[in-house]
């Protein structure tokens, strides 16, 4: 420390004594200052044009340089833009530099941590600020990403606090995989699973339980800002796990100099959000007869045939004394400061989140410690380590959930009244199963995991010559969660795996991925600067590591004790699932600039994985990518005045992916039935899996019309997947199992990204800044492997007969559905001569019924700048796109539903014909069979099909988040002489939702995200809508 | 020249790690569970499959036989048909392919390469025995190639194919199970036999019960040879001690006899009017049967009454005191009940199911001594079957009463003409047929379908069993004769093959079976 002082005395002395010799010159100083904060930037470059002297500002912002009057001073800074000033008499020049996003000449951080001027990517690259993605006051930062980046698709689970989320960059690249990115902070990848509910010992589907994706355990307060890497282009120097792209987060440094403390505090109010209409109009009973026994057989729902109320009836508002207000209130604290070549940053940070359904809470601790080194004049060093606690207190949902239970419970009973004087289960019938009173559910049944991680890296940086620099990463994310889902004995069995007078079932998980990474680059400019070439070379390894434990109990000695000693001891059981996957990786990348003007980059990167046989182990992709500053060759021309900067770009890249652990080994699984022992599993082992390849090409855009104020960005891709490595396909059981993992299917997917971004208004006072995104993706599944007519994930079934399932030919994103209705050869509809009801054909083969992807997403951003006031909203449209809304058919079959209300007691004859054997003649019998459905209610379970709910062309037009800030002047804060800086805002997320949708929320998801494929995403059936959050948040520096 | 550059990085790296790389890749040993086990160790999944793979079929084929009936009216499978688009009733092709499957070649393949012929044996056995009960109740099924792990899709073949397969099997597990050197009886064998503990002896006679049925199953065909099937029943099991049950732990949902109430399935079956017709007198010149009380649950009130198919009992009459009992004696239509309900006869957690029976087999004698024309033998056996079945229904009770009245029954049953004549020349096929029914109520759901489609549910021979006026839409009044293979193993992922043998035909299911064809 001492000798940099030395170092740094010494070249400052050698400045001031060289002065005489250039007397016409002066010294010019000055600090430059970051005008949102007023803290000083260190590192912006000051270059004299005329002498071509350079030099940069320390860490007070200070700089000095010589300049004679007339000379021009250029200030840049990444992130900052570019300001030149020209040296007048005065001896200093101060400046306020203010960060900018929309500058072509920005850097993003791509691959490995590497930063690169966007204007020489081949391929689509956004980045957005991590402040953006905090103001919206989410507790996962994934959904804050919803709408404000094309290409994105965000879809939660639910409503519920610490709801797993799906993201996908560019639509589904896999069938039955993950199509989730990787998540790489500050260079090295982190760990995003979801668990998966198969390791339970009493296997429960993703669909009743959802725990969460844990990358929502990051703070949003530590990101200082993520770059999106969307095509294979990412995986051509991260490998096979970021073959469906990349989210590369990079945190907040500290800044030296004074220290700095800032504190937040956020406190929201959540509310319900949309619910599906409700009509409490006809009671308990069949066929328009009275009886409060009466349930439907495959739900155990009361089913609303019977009378209307009489009048007089006391109708309760159950929903509305189910849901309360969720309250969010957090608390950041941040420190950081720096001396020197040294500097650091201390956050914390305390969440919690009580959601609108009671008993559901998530709580989250965030520890995290960055520190940057300069160690020696070339060695630098980059550290940060995190610590997370979580903990997440959720309830039921989908099939036989709280929420489906609310929804059905009778409007003349009271919800609240769900126990007996002796504290047991209050029943709403007297004989038979029912559904469980959610207020039980909720008090009774307890879902919750818990989780400690801590994510920690260090990364050197070390040049020894002027040409060479060496880069070492190592990245350990280690975590611990519990997970615990509870059943009470009187809760209802079909949830509980029988009749087992309760049940409890954890799982401890221990995971552990380790990432190293090294790589050297050699950069060397030749032709007068002119041409400059970067070659990189290096190696990554993986090791990722996952241990589950898992226990579960039954039948509990004492009711109301959760734990498994309270479980009787010969029902106790345990499993333990272990899974470990390495992989290797070469890489090495080629940059060739010409003129700042042309850019070329070549990537290889050959992997070797232990998930594959040793024979099909190791594959190499390739990636060539090109960017053409086309402007500059029209410098200085009459065009640059109006398009300030323009390229064209392309790229293709390909990338192969590996299989789950063990898919090619076989394991004996031991036995929970009598007499133990051991058999296989469900899924066949394939040992000759290959891996599979993706190959993507993009061409791409970008132009800048009058000086930044308004530019565009468009990116079409197509991208073909061969040899898809299908997990889990269904298949013979001739093969002696039940699942196969195999190569085949092929897919493509296709699409258009667009933005354009504008500052209408730029006045001293008023700055406003718009930008639109526009995204179009399409997918086909060209190919399915022999013997195989359908695709469909077993998970996704979840109601009624519609699920995600894909015929080749047609989208991944297809619904299909069992039954059609009959018709003649005419297209009439076939009507049963003895019901009066229409015929439907039960089809062995699903068709198709319906195509969840929308024809277009847009978002539209708006922020306004006025005195210290902004004001910014996030609106995002969705045009088209089917929604199967299981809740509304479910309602139906209930009589709860307007549709099985309306026109109950009036007479009605179907338009159609009779199938009499005329049917098809030239004379077919029109339907003559009057129905009256109030005493008739076969018509709500045989007249419609599944089908007719699925919902076609749901749009919708949300408010995402509107965030209004107010940063207090500084003359109101110079008064306390303790806050530097001082905002006060309000933020709302999900406020206004506009849909022609009939049901809740059409945007959530039927299973979590450990579903693979294109998921149940517009899959609607016991989901809770996302509430709207209110918050009211302050902020304050000192 | 870029590219090449590239690639000789690659190379590079890979030379200098290759030799480390391989042995740091190889993690991809599946640490869950191992890649193969003692054959042994295969048999409980196996054995258990079986049992629970007829048990979930019953649910369909119980109806059919009309041994039990639906709470619910008009249930499909209570009018013959099935349930279309759903894999109910394919749980035994998911035992056969899944369960017992791949596991039993591996059992085979160890037992040959340790030499374990006894195990080897036991194994060929209960291979052969799932072959038997899959085609009679599929008719065609995969066998030749089936778990070609280079196969995604199987064709089928016919049912003679499989019925001389099985015959074959059967003679080489005999000629295993005689083997008396090498490793034979391990004590995993012995700890790991559900069925037998590891006795080769009774695997012997196992075998020689699966003969018998494969044999007698051919009445109908020209080559039928009654000695043959008498002879194969003197070598089968010699008494109830040689029954093959499964037995259950019932402590939890997972090891817990799928008819008992811990699983909750059959609280919506209540028993038939033909099963209580049979036992109350109605049929049998109003002799009680002394086993009703053990089988069977009177209502509320006393009376022992059944369920008439297709037309179920609704919730109310259920609660009444007249409503016909779950099998369990529950409260008809409710499966979850609480915990510690004991359940009925075979419908209990901790009670064994059983395969086949000494009295099973002493049945299939008598009807081929009937069919060969020696009613001296015929009633011997005939007797024998009678009181095995009592002997083994008396020991589901311990109450010192009940056993006593039991027996004071008995003898007047055994003594009743109309059940057990006197003179040999008296014994009808019918009074066979009936006390077969009754013997195997509950468990023998297959053999029982088998005799029932063999005589076409004649109530010339099952007195007063009735079939539903209407039956199911597709069947167009043809009763069932054979269950759809499984719906998404077959109906989806292997259609062509499916389609070559009719499968796809809106009536394939009563479709008489090669064996019932003359």
């Amino acid at each position: 420390m001492r000798k940099i002082l030395q170092f740094l005395f010494v070249v400052c002395g050698l400045l001031f004594y060289d002065a005489p010799l250039f007397a016409q010159q002066k010294i010019i100083t000055g600090t430059i200052l970051s005008e949102t904060d007023s803290k000083p930037l260190q590192g912006v470059t000051v270059q004299n044009r005329q002498t071509a002297q350079k030099t940069q500002t320390n860490s007070a912002g200070f700089y000095s340089i010589a300049a004679s009057p007339g000379h021009q001073l250029i200030f840049s800074f990444v992130g900052y833009g570019t300001r030149t000033i020209v040296a007048g008499n005065a001896p200093a020049i101060n400046l306020q530099m203010k960060a900018e996003n929309k500058d072509l000449e920005n850097v993003v951080v791509t691959a490995l941590g590497i930063n690169r001027s966007k204007r020489s990517l081949g391929y689509a690259a956004n980045d957005v600020k991590g402040a953006e993605l905090a103001q919206t006051q989410r507790d996962n930062f994934i959904n804050g990403l919803a709408g404000r980046v094309p290409g994105v698709t965000i879809s939660g689970t639910s409503g519920m606090p610490g709801s797993s989320t799906s993201i996908q960059l560019r639509g589904v690249n896999s069938l039955s995989g993950s199509n989730q990115p990787l998540f790489v902070i500050d260079g090295l990848p982190v760990n995003n699973q979801t668990f998966n509910a198969n390791n339970m010992v009493a296997q429960s589907e993703n669909r009743t339980v959802d725990f969460s994706n844990r990358i929502s355990d990051l703070n949003p307060e530590d990101i200082e800002s993520l770059t999106i890497l969307k095509g294979p282009e990412a995986a051509a120097l991260y490998g096979i796990d970021a073959a469906n792209g990349a989210i590369v987060i990079t945190t907040k440094k500290g800044k030296a100099g004074t220290g700095s403390i800032s504190y937040g505090y956020n406190y929201g109010i959540e509310k319900v959000g949309r619910l599906p209409e409700i009509e409490g109009v006809y009671s308990r009973g069949t066929n328009g007869i009275l009886n409060n026994n009466a349930v439907n057989t495959a739900t155990n729902s009361p089913i609303y045939f019977g009378p209307k109320y009489p009048a007089g009836t006391v109708s309760f508002n159950n929903l509305d004394n189910f849901f309360n207000n969720g309250i969010v209130n957090k608390h950041n604290l941040s420190f950081d400061g720096g001396s020197g070549n040294y500097t650091y940053r201390l956050s914390t940070s305390y969440s919690t989140r009580s959601g609108v359904v009671p008993n559901t809470k998530y709580d989250r601790i965030n520890i995290s410690l960055t520190g940057t080194a300069q160690i020696l004049k070339n060695l630098k060093a980059e550290t940060n380590l995190q610590y997370i606690n979580t903990k997440n207190q959720k309830v039921s949902k989908g099939a036989n959930s709280f929420y489906l239970a609310l929804l059905s419970f009778p409007t003349d009973s009271d919800i609240t009244d769900y126990l007996t004087a002796s504290g047991a289960r209050k029943k709403l019938t007297t004989a038979g199963t029912e559904i469980e009173n959610p207020f039980f559910d909720v008090n009774k049944n307890k879902l919750n995991d818990k989780g400690n991680r801590v994510i920690s890296n260090l990364g050197f940086v070390y040049d020894p010559l002027k040409w060479l620099s060496l880069t070492g990463r190592l990245g350990i994310d280690v975590s611990t969660n519990e997970y615990f889902v509870l059943y009470h004995p009187e809760a209802n069995p079909r949830a509980n795996f029988g009749n087992t007078n309760g049940s409890l079932d954890i799982s401890n998980q221990v995971n552990r991925v380790i990432t190293g990474q090294y790589f050297a680059t050699v950069k060397q400019n030749f032709l007068d600067n002119k041409l400059k070439l970067t070659l990189r070379a290096g190696s990554a390894t993986y090791v990722f590591d996952d241990n589950v434990y898992s226990i579960r109990g039954e039948n509990f000695l004492e009711p109301n004790f959760n734990s498994i000693n309270n479980t009787t001891t010969t029902t106790q059981r345990t499993k333990s699932i272990k899974a470990q996957k390495r992989v290797v990786g070469a890489f090495g990348d080629f940059n060739l600039s010409y003129a700042d003007f042309f850019y070329l980059t070549a990537t290889g990167r050959n992997d070797w994985t232990s998930t594959l046989p040793e024979s099909s182990n190791s594959f190499f992709y390739p990636s060539l990518s090109t960017s053409f500053v086309f402007t500059e060759l029209l410098k200085n021309s009459r065009i640059t005045d109006i398009l300030t900067l323009g390229r064209i770009r392309g790229s293709i890249a390909q990338v192969g992916k590996d299989a789950s652990p063990y898919s090619t080994n076989p394991a004996l699984e031991a036995q929970g039935i009598t007499g133990g022992g051991f058999s296989y599993g469900f899924t066949a082992p394939n040992p000759l899996l290959r891996p599979e390849k993706v190959t993507s090409k993009e061409v791409g855009m970008e132009l800048q019309f009058f000086n930044n104020r308004l530019s565009f960005d468009g990116a079409y891709y197509k991208s073909k997947s061969v040899d898809q490595i299908i997990n889990g396909l269904r298949i013979s059981y001739g093969t002696g199992f039940i699942l196969k993992n195999i190569n085949g299917g092929e897919l493509e997917n296709t699409g258009v990204e667009l933005i354009l971004r504008g500052t209408p208004v730029k006045s001293k006072s008023l700055l406003w800044d718009a930008s639109v995104n526009f995204t179009k993706t399409d997918s086909k599944l060209t190919k399915l492997p022999s013997g195989v007519t359908e695709f469909y994930n077993s998970d996704t079934w979840l109601f009624g007969n519609v699920r995600n399932g894909a015929r080749p030919g047609g989208a991944l994103t297809t619904l299909t559905a069992q039954f059609t209705y009959q018709y003649n050869n005419k297209g009439q509809l076939l009507i049963n001569p003895t019901s009066g009801l229409p015929l439907t054909t039960n089809n062995a083969l699903w068709p198709v019924a319906g195509d969840r992807n929308p024809d277009f997403r847009m978002g539209f951003y708006n922020s306004f700048t006025w005195k210290g006031i902004n004001l910014n909203f996030l609106w995002d449209y969705k045009k088209g796109g089917d929604v199967f809304n299981g809740t509304g058919l479910y309602l139906y079959n209930l009589g709860l539903h307007p549709r099985s209300v309306q026109n109950r007691e009036t007479n009605l004859t179907f338009d159609g014909v009779l199938r009499d054997g005329l049917e098809n003649s030239t004379n077919p019998t029109p339907n003559n069979v009057s129905i009256n459905p109030y005493y008739n209610n076969n018509f709500y379970s045989g007249s419609v099909i599944d089908q007719e709910f699925i919902e076609r062309d749901v749009n919708w037009l949300r408010m995402r988040d509107i965030t209004m800030s107010y940063q207090l002047p500084a003359k109101f804060l110079g008064n306390t002489k303790v806050f530097k800086s001082a905002t006060i805002g309000f933020t709302a997320t999900d406020l206004i939702l506009i849909t022609n949708y009939t049901g809740g929320d059409p945007g959530v998801n039927g299973t979590s995200v450990a579903t693979g494929g294109s998921g149940s995403m517009g899959i609607d059936y016991g989901n809770l809508p996302v509430p709207k959050t209110f918050n009211f948040n302050l902020r304050v520096g000192l | 020249m870029m590219k090449k550059n590239i690639n000789i990085l690659v190379i590079g790296c890979l030379l200098l790690t290759s030799a480390s790389c391989k042995k740091f890749l190889d993690v991809n040993k599946n640490p869950n569970g191992p890649s193969t086990a003692d054959p042994a160790l295969y048999l409980p999944s196996i054995q258990t499959s079986w049992a629970s793979g007829l048990q979930f079929d019953a649910r369909l084929i119980a109806p059919y036989i009309q041994n039990f009936q639906h709470a619910t009216a008009g249930i499909s499978y209570d009018i013959y048909g099935y349930v279309p688009s759903s894999d109910f009733g394919g749980e035994l092709w998911r035992s056969v392919y899944w369960k017992s499957g791949v596991n039993t070649i591996d059992l085979l393949n160890g037992a040959r390469e340790q030499k374990k012929w006894d195990i080897l044996g036991a194994g060929l056995a209960m291979q052969a025995w799932g072959w038997q009960m899959l085609t009679d109740y599929h008719g065609p099924i995969i066998l030749k190639q089936a778990f070609d792990p280079l196969k995604n899709t199987f064709d089928y073949d016919p049912q003679d194919t499989v019925y001389a397969y099985v015959k074959r099997e059967c003679l080489e597990a005999i000629g295993e199970l005689d083997k008396k050197t090498d490793a034979i009886g391990s004590p995993l064998f012995t700890k790991f036999d559900l069925i037998y503990k590891g006795d080769p002896l009774k695997w012997k006679k196992f075998v020689y019960g699966i003969l018998a049925i494969n044999a007698h199953h051919l009445i109908k065909k020209p080559g039928y040879k009654p000695d043959d099937v008498i002879g194969y029943v003197d070598n089968a099991l010699a008494s109830n001690a040689d029954d093959a049950i499964v037995p259950f732990n019932g402590t939890n949902s997972a090891d817990a006899n799928f008819f008992g109430t811990l699983r909750g399935n059959i609280g919506v079956y209540g028993q038939s009017g033909f099963i209580v017709r049979l036992m109350d007198g109605t049929i049998f010149n109003g002799m009680k049967d002394p086993r009703q009380p053990i089988m069977l649950n009177p209502s509320t009130d006393g009376v022992y009454r059944g369920l008439t198919p297709a037309t179920g009992q609704s919730s109310t009459v259920s609660a009444t005191a007249s409503g016909v009992r779950s099998v369990w004696g529950t409260t008809l239509g409710i499966n979850a009940v609480p915990l510690g309900t004991p359940g009925k006869y075979l419908f209990q957690d901790k009670v064994g199911f059983p395969l086949m029976t000494y009295a099973s087999l002493q049945f299939i004698k008598a009807e081929a001594a009937f069919f060969k024309g020696d009613k001296n033998l015929a009633l011997t056996a005939y007797k024998a079957g009678i009181n095995a079945s009592l002997d083994y229904v008396r020991t589901f009770t311990a109450d010192p009463t009940a056993i006593a009245a039991f027996n004071t029954q008995r003898t007047a049953f055994l003594a009743e003409p109309s059940v057990v004549p006197t003179d040999p020349a008296n014994l009808t096929i019918s009074q066979i047929m009936l006390q077969k029914y009754i013997a195997l109520w509950g468990y023998g759901f297959i053999e029982t379908w088998t005799d029932l489609r063999k005589f076409d549910y004649d109530p010339n021979v099952y007195t007063s069993f009735t079939l539903p006026t209407t039956l199911y839409i597709d069947n167009n009044n043809i009763p069932a004769y054979r269950v759809r293979p499984r719906y998404n193993s077959e109906y989806i992922w292997n259609i062509d093959a499916l389609k070559a043998i009719g499968g796809f035909d809106a009536n394939y299911h009563t479709k008489k079976l090669w064996i019932h064809l003359p």
